[in-house]
């Protein structure tokens, strides 16, 4: 009997540190990367808002070639707008498509960062369940007391 | 001098060093290897880049603008051009930027490539250290697992210890090997190690009185040879220290040894003590009938006797002091050859060599006593009748070494030097595995 509730116990421990916890891991690196293309395109809405407000039509820039080298660029024409739509795809956007589809796609990545947030805590949620299981595994029949982790 | 006792132990490799804790530590730096070894990818990767852009650098000026997409955000970019292609901005660090041209940038950016690869050599440096303790934590383990044993001996005497480990057959045995059977052949080696030590010692303070000698006939007047020589004589006072430090340690550590190691202590200095005594009577009785060929050939036989020293002692005195042996040693070689080529024909040095082989023993026995009186002679507390006969006279250990008397166990010594030399130089044989781990 004893040994049977040790290797149930084991068998919980193990679900915890080999499945549930690299997904909550994985699922708080993904939720990250959203929340980086998030930024990348608030960004992106911010400085078209204002090129649109100084109505500035060329641009002088600097380029990054790599390693912190930067050279002038040259924009002749800001009226049109490439913008990465995913997948590698670009495409041609006025101002105001650019700042409607921007809209949109924060929009889009808002509703994933949520989603990942109810996945994260849902995750934890079971951990936090069966670390309670294995207390209880361990606290009813025998004396001994296990410290479980605090979350 | 001969007590049978149990003396040493034989530990199972596998107790101090479990398999599985040996298999971890393995694991341990494998992992470590891995991680030096994606470092390793990311700096030579930052170096293709590198590269990469010191190829653009160059080429950009060759036109006066390209056509490009400037990026504008990470998500985003403009139809553009670059203009002004002889002009980079490049970043120096901590946010200071640098108006440069194509050449100067080019050669900024060298001097990263230069930096990247230095680090790609430590790193590289790095990950052989870690292999090489791998390789080593994959031995133990392995050894471990096949059950070798440990056997160790503690060595107690009032000028040395000495830890043998007999790195050949005994330790092959299997963890089953009684100590019992151990004792018999551990107490006729310990006696010879006494022996042999006794004679060890009394070499390296002949060899120091030998340096003395030659300096005073040969480089009169040679200040640096002086300087040397009272080096030598701290770092006598220094090893004697050093040797009685390790005695205590181990009459500590050895405590069912303790009574046959007092008995055997008490007659090695009471057998040295005579020696001296003798050594004294026949200083004097030579000190007239100095012979040129006893130069030659007690500096021929310096060559020989220093040596040993280095061999056997080195393990348990500090580095400094194997130094010095080492510049005896470098001493004595020179002093020899200037005797060849001044007055003595090389047939003597040979001839009195292959009379030392024979001699050997007692030679070192005449000489033991040098040593001490030389100490007094830049230190307080020794004979002062004793040091004014060396002094004066450079020849008479030979004499001695013809009419000395027969020690009883010489013919041991030549085996257990060699074990000795076996186990515990560095320099003729990698070091004993257990010593590595300890030190």
């Amino acid at each position: 009997m004893d040994n049977y509730r040790q290797a149930k116990v084991q068998k919980f421990e193990e679900f915890v540190d080999r499945r549930l916890k690299p997904d909550l891991v994985s699922a708080i690196a993904e939720r990250d990367k959203v929340f980086e293309q998030q930024k990348i395109f608030s960004d992106l809405r911010r400085n078209i808002e204002n090129l649109e407000k100084n109505s500035v039509t060329s641009l002088r820039t600097m380029v990054n070639l790599g390693s912190e080298v930067y050279m002038q660029a040259d924009v002749p024409d800001t009226r049109r707008i490439f913008v990465d739509i995913g997948l590698g795809f670009h495409v041609e956007f006025t101002w105001s498509e650019a700042l409607n589809f921007i809209s949109q796609r924060e929009e889009r990545l808002a509703g994933q960062i949520e989603e990942y947030t109810r996945l994260i805590a849902s995750i934890k949620a079971q951990i936090k369940l069966v670390y309670e299981g294995i207390r209880e595994l361990l606290q009813l029949p025998a004396e001994r007391s296990v410290q479980e982790p605090i979350f | 001098m001969e007590e049978p006792t149990v003396r040493g132990t034989v530990t199972p490799l596998s107790s101090m060093f479990p398999v599985e804790d040996a298999q971890r530590a393995a694991k341990r730096v494998e992992d470590a290897l891995s991680e030096k070894q994606q470092e390793l990818n990311q700096v030579k990767e930052f170096i293709a880049d590198n590269t990469n852009l010191i190829n653009l650098v160059q080429k950009l000026p060759e036109e006066l603008h390209h056509d490009i997409m400037v990026p504008f955000g990470k998500a985003a970019f403009f139809p553009g051009r670059l203009i002004h292609t002889n002009e980079f901005l490049v970043l120096l660090g901590e946010g200071y930027y640098a108006d440069r041209t194509s050449k100067q940038t080019v050669e900024i950016l060298n001097r990263r490539g230069k930096a990247l690869e230095s680090q790609v050599n430590s790193i590289k440096a790095m990950m052989q250290d870690f292999r090489a303790e791998a390789s080593f934590f994959d031995a133990t383990a392995n050894e471990a697992a096949e059950g070798l044993v440990e056997i160790r001996e503690e060595y107690v005497e009032e000028n040395s210890s000495e830890r043998v480990s007999d790195s050949g057959s005994i330790k092959q045995r299997s963890s089953s090997f009684s100590e019992a059977d151990n004792t018999n052949v551990e107490d006729e080696e310990y006696a010879r190690m006494m022996s042999r030590l006794d004679e060890l010692e009394q070499e390296e303070l002949a060899a120091e009185i030998d340096n003395e000698v030659d300096e005073d006939n040969q480089n009169q007047g040679n200040t640096a040879k002086n300087d040397k020589e009272s080096d030598e004589d701290e770092v006598y006072a220094r090893m004697m220290s050093r040797l009685d430090e390790f005695e205590q340690e181990e009459l500590a550590a050895e405590m069912h040894n303790e009574v046959d190691e007092d008995n055997q202590g008490n007659t090695a200095k009471n057998e040295k003590d005579s020696d001296e005594d003798e050594r004294a009577v026949t200083d004097f009785d030579q000190f007239s009938d100095q012979i040129a060929r006893d130069h030659n050939f007690r500096h021929s036989e310096e060559l020989r006797l220093s040596k040993p020293p280095q061999q056997t002692k080195d393990k348990k005195t500090s580095e400094d002091l194997s130094n010095n042996y080492r510049h005896q040693q470098d001493f004595s070689d020179q002093s020899c050859t200037d005797l060849t080529v001044q007055a003595v024909t090389r047939d003597i040095v040979k001839s009195s060599n292959a009379e030392k082989a024979s001699m050997l023993p007692e030679v070192k026995e005449n000489v033991g006593a040098v040593p001490s009186s030389k100490n007094e002679s830049s230190k307080p507390g020794i004979d002062n009748s004793k040091v004014s006969a060396q002094i004066s006279k450079p020849g008479f250990d030979i004499q001695k070494a013809f009419t000395g008397s027969v020690v009883e166990h010489s013919p041991k010594i030549q085996t257990s030097t060699q074990e000795q030399t076996e186990t515990s130089s560095k320099a003729s044989k990698p070091v004993s595995r257990f010593k590595m781990q300890r030190r």
